[in-house]
């Protein structure tokens, strides 16, 4: 794969959680990462490998207990919470395994949320944006319904179209064919490898290899290290 | 997006959450609405009386002025006791000095003395009242049955009488057998050419008004005066013509021999009681709005914690803790001013409806505090759960289940 600048760096990331009974447990120990501008990778593992973790502190969802964090060039730990979320917003893309839209908003208003939280003036209508995604996947006649009242593969759709409407450089999905059907799941995977072919980073994590061989790099996690690296 | 256009977009998304679940939110407005309405009702009721009081105090003149002997309002109460006790008794001349004064409309000396009334069949305690023909209206008195005296009754030092309704009822039974009747008092007989209203006051329904010259001899052989009023058109003049008569009676008489006071300083009296009794009923209506204000923030502490994944799941896609806190705040703020207006509005309509029958009041400033403190509350008793929301990890919070 042509080496690109890496807009993600991780060095020397640790994470550890202080137990009930005060036993130090490690999630993560000494991750080194880059991730690249325009890849398409999957963090891969078992469950309780520190792969969602891994994710988490990539999307600054979550501190490391050591460690930095360079996204862009610029170091994470001294951003503000205001700054923090900022890069959230517009840096960042988040896909779950639960779908988490929110069931008293339309399909329109959750794929618009994130434009609630923008303070900047943004370069497009939102409006608009919002609907063309929607169109791109499908789901243009349900915008007016709720998630609850949508198939999981049409609210996992909504849930990407939110991750996009900001237009951002990441995407990050955590498990997103958990919750659906082997069929369902693979279309999603397929609108992934277009995004990307489109030149979106995105960056999977699942613990089904199968799923993560279809992405150009697998990044192997277990207990809270890097086994292997491929295609690097 | 504008911070304009975020505040809107919360007040809408509280609004729609609201409407999900209508009973909660009015449960939950309850408690303030009950607390403002409590306040305003106390407050409409506090006003309500003072109006009341004042209003007596003004029906009995709004713009007069009373000369008695003795050093202190407090020290006169109508009593012929005073009489004759070293006091200073005012004359004839005092209320012809007094009369050169600008700007009155009446001056009324009276003569006052509690006596035995006599009819044909009966004997009675009462009281004689001699003065002047602005006596009547001085004291209300309006004739029920008949007529009351004037001038030429004064000049000609008639023997005739106007007679309270109690006296008349207690001396002829039907009041109105009582006109062109007798009475007898301190050997004069006095015929009787009126009947007065009853006006509700001891004194005035069991008195005998009657002309200040035809005392003079043996029921006031002193020809002197218990007291002395004066009338004045309005009530902004009541300063200037009090310290004229106080200037006058210096003259004749020492500083701490009579005193002057007026129906304005009884007022203010009443309004710094009544100041004191609303500050209380307000004190009262307060705990119920706290009351109110303890049961949003149960509450929002409960909608919080329903709500935690939702607020990491938002936290994820870019609200700041600000964001949240905000998100919060406008909520519990939305609930109590909804509770506050729906009390306002209780509140007004009971006002109105009570008005029939006695004089409540709604000011302004019951309003403004009404809602200003619902507000306040909302924000006060908010700021609590809305700081546990924002300081939700967004990673703990979007795993919540």
């Amino acid at each position: 794969m042509k080496k690109t600048p890496s807009i993600i760096s991780l060095s020397n990331i640790s994470k550890e959680y202080v137990m009930g009974d005060e036993s130090v447990f490690s999630a993560l120990s000494e991750v080194n990462l880059e991730i690249h501008k325009g890849e398409y990778s999957a963090i891969v593992g078992p469950s309780g490998s520190g792969k969602s973790t891994l994710m988490h502190i990539i999307g600054l969802l979550d501190k490391p207990t050591r460690g930095k964090v360079i996204i862009n060039g610029h170091d994470t730990a001294r951003l503000d919470d205001d700054q923090t979320s900022k890069v959230r917003n517009q840096f960042v893309g988040f896909v779950f395994q639960q779908f988490n839209l929110l069931n008293k908003l339309t399909i329109k208003e959750n794929v618009l949320l994130p434009v609630t939280y923008s303070r900047e003036k943004l370069d497009f209508d939102p409006e608009k944006r919002a609907l063309g995604l929607l169109e791109k996947f499908g789901i243009l006649s349900k915008k007016d319904s709720y998630p609850n009242k949508i198939s999981g593969g049409q609210q996992q759709r909504v849930a990407i179209a939110r991750a996009l409407i900001m237009n951002p450089q990441l995407i990050l999905a955590d498990e997103p064919t958990g919750n659906l059907d082997t069929k369902t799941g693979n279309e999603i995977l397929k609108l992934f490898e277009d995004l990307n072919k489109e030149g979106i980073t995105v960056l999977l994590v699942t613990h089904e290899s199968d799923i993560a061989a279809r992405t150009n790099r697998q990044i192997k996690v277990l207990d809270g290290k890097i086994v292997e690296k491929y295609n690097d | 997006m504008t911070n304009l256009m975020v505040i809107k977009q919360l007040y809408m998304a509280a609004f729609a959450d609201f409407r999900r679940d209508k009973v909660r939110t009015g449960l939950t407005s309850l408690g303030i609405t009950i607390g403002v309405l409590s306040v305003v009702l106390l407050i409409a009721l506090g006003l309500g009386l003072k109006n009341y009081i004042s209003q007596q105090f003004e029906n009995m003149g709004a713009n007069l002025i009373m000369i008695m002997p003795g050093s202190g309002f407090s020290s006169g109460t109508m009593g012929a006791g005073m009489i004759g006790s070293g006091m200073v008794e005012f004359d004839e001349k005092d209320a012809r000095d007094l009369q050169k004064i600008p700007n009155l409309k009446y001056v009324v000396p009276l003569f006052f003395k509690s006596t035995v009334i006599s009819s044909a069949d009966a004997e009675k305690i009462g009281y004689i009242m001699a003065a002047n023909e602005d006596l009547f209206p001085l004291l209300n008195v309006q004739a029920e049955y008949g007529e009351i005296w004037g001038k030429t009754e004064i000049n000609k030092k008639s023997k005739v009488a106007v007679i309270g309704a109690i006296m008349a009822e207690d001396l002829f039974e039907n009041p109105s057998d009582a006109i062109g009747k007798t009475v007898r008092v301190e050997g004069v007989r006095l015929k009787i050419i009126g009947v007065g209203k009853k006006i509700g006051d001891p004194e005035q329904d069991k008195a005998l008004f009657i002309p200040y010259t035809t005392a003079y001899g043996s029921i006031n052989p002193n020809k002197t005066f218990w007291s002395i009023y004066l009338g004045v058109p309005s009530k902004d003049m009541v300063p200037g013509v009090s310290e004229a008569a106080k200037e006058i009676l210096l003259k004749r008489y020492d500083k701490d021999k009579f005193n002057v006071s007026e129906q304005s300083e009884i007022l203010s009296t009443v309004d710094q009681i009544f100041g004191i009794i609303n500050i209380v009923l307000i004190a009262i209506g307060s705990i119920s709005l706290l009351v109110g204000g303890i049961g949003i923030m149960n509450i929002m502490y409960a909608t919080v914690t329903e709500r935690t994944r939702e607020v990491g799941i938002r936290r994820a896609i870019g609200a700041t803790k600000r964001d949240i806190l905000l998100q919060f705040l406008s909520e519990s703020t939305l609930l109590s001013v909804f509770g506050g207006l729906i009390g306002l509005l209780l509140a007004t309509g009971i006002v109105l409806l009570v008005r029939i029958w006695f004089p409540v009041a709604l000011n302004v400033v019951a309003v403004i505090v009404a809602i200003g403190v619902s507000s306040a509350i909302g924000i006060f008793f908010g700021v609590s759960p809305a700081k546990k929301a924002a300081n939700l990890s967004p990673i703990d919070a979007i795993r919540y289940e």
